[in-house]
C-alpha cells in the first residue's frame, strides 16, 4: 500500500484531498442560506442511505461477503432508537442504542455462518430478514405490524436531522477510510482474494469476517435510527422490507464496490435518483435496477468509480505516463 | 390430538416433500456443476406457476400437464439464459460476488417482467381436483396434493435415471465431484453447464406449476421457496441429488407439525401452545441455523460417520 504513505503529487492529487473537505464544508453550510425545505429532506434521506451503503460495502466490497440481510439492521437500528426514546433517553443515546442491537444481531447471523465456506452467509441473509419481519409484526411492545410511532416533546427541527445525518455520513467515511489504510482492512482485501491464502499469512478469516460484519451493521443501525426519528412512524413493511435490503445492496454495486467514494456516489446517485424513478416509472423499478446490476456485473465490474478511471486513463497524466513508460513489459 | 390426526400430518407432510424436491433440485445440480447459487431460481418458479395457469386458460390444459410441458420450455429457457448472461462469469470454486450479484438482478428483472403482463393480484388455479378429495379411512386427502406429488416423484424418478445411464449425467456427476479431473478425462464443462442450467431451469418451472396448484402465486411467489429450497439443499449436503429427497421431507415436516401440533411452553408452569400460522415462515430459518451450527455438513454426514464409526 504505497498509496499510504505518499504525499499528493499532481493536480488529481490534490484534488483528491480537498474535495472532501470542500464537499463537508458546503453541506454544513448549506442550511444557512435557506434552501427549500425539500432540498434539506432529499439531503437527509441520501445522506442515510449513503450511511447504509458504506456499511454493506466494509463487508460485502471489501471483504467480498453478500448479504440482503442489512434492512434487519437497518429496522433494529429504527425499532430500538424508537423504544428508548419512548423510554424517555435522548435520541442520540437511541442511535447508539441501535448501533449496538444491530451489532449484537449481526453476530446471530455471523456465529453460525462464518465458521463455513461456501454460500452459507448469503442464504442465511435471505432468510433472516423475513424471519426478523414476521417476528415483528407479530410483537406487541412495538404495536406488531400496525407499526411504532415517536413522539418527541421539542419542535420538530429540519436542522437538526440534516446534521444528524451528515454526521452519521461524516462518521461512515471516516471509519472506511480507517479502515481501507489499516491492517484490517488489508485482512480484508485478502480474504475477498483468497481465504485459504490469507488464513496461512496469519488472517483469521472466521473473526475479521465477524468484526466487519457487526462494524457494518452497526453503521446502518445509526441510519435506521436516524431515518426512524424523521419519519416518526414506520412499521416492519416498511424498514424490515426485503426491497430495503436490495436498495441498500445496490447503492455500492453502482458506485463502485470496495472503495470508499464508490458507496458515497452509489448512494448519492441512489438518494437522488429513486424518488424520481419510483415516481416517473412505478412499474419498471425493479427492471430498472435488476437490468443495471447485470449490466455492471458483466460490464464494469466496479460500477461507476470504475467507469470514471477508466476514462481518466485515456487522458493519463505525467506521472502516470511516466509509470508507465517505467514498468517492464 | 389422537393418532389418526399425527397421521394424517404425516401424509400431508410427506405429499408437500415430493412438490419441495422437484423445487430445490434444480438448484442443488446449478450449485454442483457451476457452484453458482441461483438466485433466479426464485424466478423461474413463480414463471412456471404463470406458465400453467396461462396454459390452462388459454390452451385449457390440465396443470399438472401444463407443468410436464413446462419442462422443455424452462429447459430452452435456462440454455439460453446461460449462454446469454452466465456463461460470461468467472470461473470460482464458491460462489462470487459477482454470480450472486448477477443472478439477483435477473430474479429482479424476471419479477418485474411478471408484475407488467400479470398485474400483482393473486392468481391461483382451480380444477376439478382442487376441491375434491380421496377418503381412506378417518383421514382424507385433497387430490391435487396426491396427483401433484404422482408428478413430482415420477419427473424426480426419470432424472435420477438420466443421472445415472446417461452420457450427460455421468459428465454432470464427474463436474460435481471433480471439475479437473473430468476435463482431463474430455467432459466437455462448457456444454455440460448450459445443459445442466438448462435442467436445473427446468426443474424450477415444472416445480413452479407445481406449487401454482397448491398455493396462490403472485409475481412475488418465488422468495419464500427460494429460502426453502436452500435450507433442503443445505440439509442434503449442497451437491447430493439424494440428499435432496432427505432433506425436503425433513422441512415439509417440521413445516406441517411445527403449526398444527401444539408445542410445550414454560410460562409459571408448563402449557401448550400452538404456534402462530405466520410463523410458519420462520422455521425454514430456523432449521437453517439449527443445520449450520450442529451439522454443517447435510444430513447425509450423519450416517457417514456413523458408517465410519462401525
Amino acid at each position: 500500500m504505497e498509496s499510504r504513505m505518499k504525499r499528493p503529487s499532481g493536480v488529481v492529487g490534490w484534488l483528491k484531498i480537498i474535495l472532501p473537505w470542500l464537499l463537508l464544508a458546503v453541506l454544513l453550510l448549506l442550511p444557512k442560506t435557506n434552501p427549500s425545505d425539500n432540498l434539506i429532506r432529499l439531503l437527509f434521506i441520501t445522506a442515510v442511505w449513503t450511511t447504509t451503503s458504506l456499511g454493506w460495502n466494509l463487508l460485502g466490497g471489501m471483504a467480498g461477503q453478500v448479504s440482503f440481510g442489512f434492512a434487519v439492521f437497518f429496522g433494529l437500528g429504527a425499532y430500538t432508537t424508537a423504544l428508548l426514546m419512548h423510554a424517555g433517553h435522548s435520541p442520540y443515546f437511541g442511535f447508539i442504542g441501535g448501533a449496538a442491537v444491530a451489532m449484537l444481531a449481526s453476530f446471530l447471523i455471523g456465529l453460525p455462518t462464518f465458521r463455513l465456506r461456501g454460500p452459507y452467509f448469503v442464504i442465511a441473509t435471505i432468510g433472516v430478514t423475513e424471519a426478523v419481519r414476521v417476528i415483528m409484526n407479530n410483537l406487541d411492545v412495538t404495536g406488531g405490524s400496525s407499526g411504532y410511532r415517536i413522539t418527541e416533546d421539542q419542535p420538530f427541527s429540519q436542522n437538526e436531522h440534516y446534521y444528524s445525518a451528515m454526521a452519521a455520513v461524516a462518521l461512515a467515511v471516516l471509519v472506511s477510510t480507517v479502515i481501507a489504510n489499516s491492517k484490517f482492512g488489508l485482512a480484508l482485501r485478502a480474504i475477498k482474494q483468497d481465504e485459504d491464502a490469507a488464513a496461512d499469512l496469519g488472517v483469521n478469516p472466521y473473526t475479521t469476517k465477524l468484526w466487519v460484519h457487526a462494524v457494518a451493521a452497526g453503521l446502518t443501525g445509526i441510519a435506521g435510527g436516524i431515518y426512524a426519528r424523521r419519519a416518526a412512524f414506520f412499521y416492519p413493511g416498511d424498514v424490515f422490507a426485503f426491497q430495503t435490503g436490495i436498495s441498500i445492496l445496490l447503492m455500492p454495486v453502482i458506485g463502485g464496490i470496495g472503495t470508499v467514494w464508490g458507496p458515497v456516489l452509489g448512494g448519492v446517485i441512489f438518494g437522488m435518483v429513486e424518488e424520481q424513478i419510483s415516481v416517473k416509472f412505478p412499474n419498471l423499478h425493479l427492471l430498472i435496477y435488476g437490468s443495471l446490476l447485470i449490466a455492471i456485473i458483466l460490464l464494469e465490474p466496479d460500477g461507476l468509480l470504475g467507469l470514471l478511471r477508466r476514462l481518466f486513463r485515456l487522458f493519463p497524466t505525467q506521472q502516470a505516463k511516466t509509470k508507465l513508460a517505467g514498468d517492464p513489459g | 390430538m389422537d393418532a389418526v390426526e399425527y397421521l394424517d400430518l404425516l401424509l400431508k407432510s410427506l405429499l408437500l416433500a415430493g412438490v419441495y424436491a422437484a423445487m430445490a433440485v434444480g438448484m442443488t445440480v446449478i450449485y454442483g456443476v457451476m457452484k453458482i447459487v441461483n438466485l433466479a431460481h426464485a424466478g423461474f418458479l413463480m414463471l412456471g406457476a404463470y406458465f400453467a395457469l396461462e396454459m390452462f386458460q388459454r390452451f385449457h390444459i390440465d396443470p399438472i400437464l401444463g407443468s410436464v410441458l413446462a419442462l422443455p420450455v424452462f429447459f430452452l429457457f435456462g440454455m439460453a439464459t446461460h449462454w446469454l448472461l452466465v456463461r460470461w462469469l468467472p470461473k470460482s470454486d464458491t460462489p462470487t460476488l459477482a454470480s450472486l450479484l448477477l443472478m439477483f438482478g435477473f430474479w429482479l428483472v424476471l419479477q418485474n417482467i411478471a408484475y407488467l403482463v400479470w398485474g400483482n393480484e393473486d392468481q391461483s388455479i382451480l380444477t376439478p381436483l382442487t376441491l375434491s378429495s380421496v377418503q381412506i379411512g378417518q383421514i382424507s386427502i385433497p387430490k391435487v396434493n396426491l396427483v401433484v406429488f404422482a408428478a413430482a416423484v415420477f419427473c424426480m424418478a426419470i432424472l435420477q435415471i438420466v443421472f445415472h445411464r446417461s452420457w450427460f449425467g455421468r459428465s454432470m456427476r464427474a463436474l460435481i465431484q471433480n471439475p479437473y479431473a473430468a476435463q482431463i478425462v474430455g467432459v466437455d464443462d462448457q456444454k455440460t453447464a448450459r445443459l445442466t442450467f438448462g435442467l436445473g431451469t427446468a426443474f424450477a418451472g415444472f416445480a413452479g406449476g407445481l406449487l401454482g396448484m397448491l398455493f396462490s402465486f403472485s409475481p412475488d411467489f418465488g422468495r419464500p421457496f427460494l429460502l426453502r429450497s436452500f435450507v433442503i439443499i443445505v440439509l442434503g449436503g449442497l451437491e447430493s441429488v439424494s440428499g435432496v429427497a432427505l432433506g425436503a421431507i425433513l422441512l415439509a415436516i417440521l413445516e406441517t407439525f411445527g403449526i398444527n401440533v401444539p408445542l410445550p411452553v414454560y410460562w409459571h408452569g408448563w402449557s401448550f401452545h400452538y404456534l402462530p400460522p405466520s410463523y410458519q415462515q420462520v422455521i425454514p430459518f430456523a432449521l437453517l441455523v439449527v443445520v449450520l451450527l450442529i451439522l454443517p455438513k447435510g444430513l447425509s454426514s450423519l450416517f457417514s460417520r456413523k458408517w465410519k464409526a462401525a
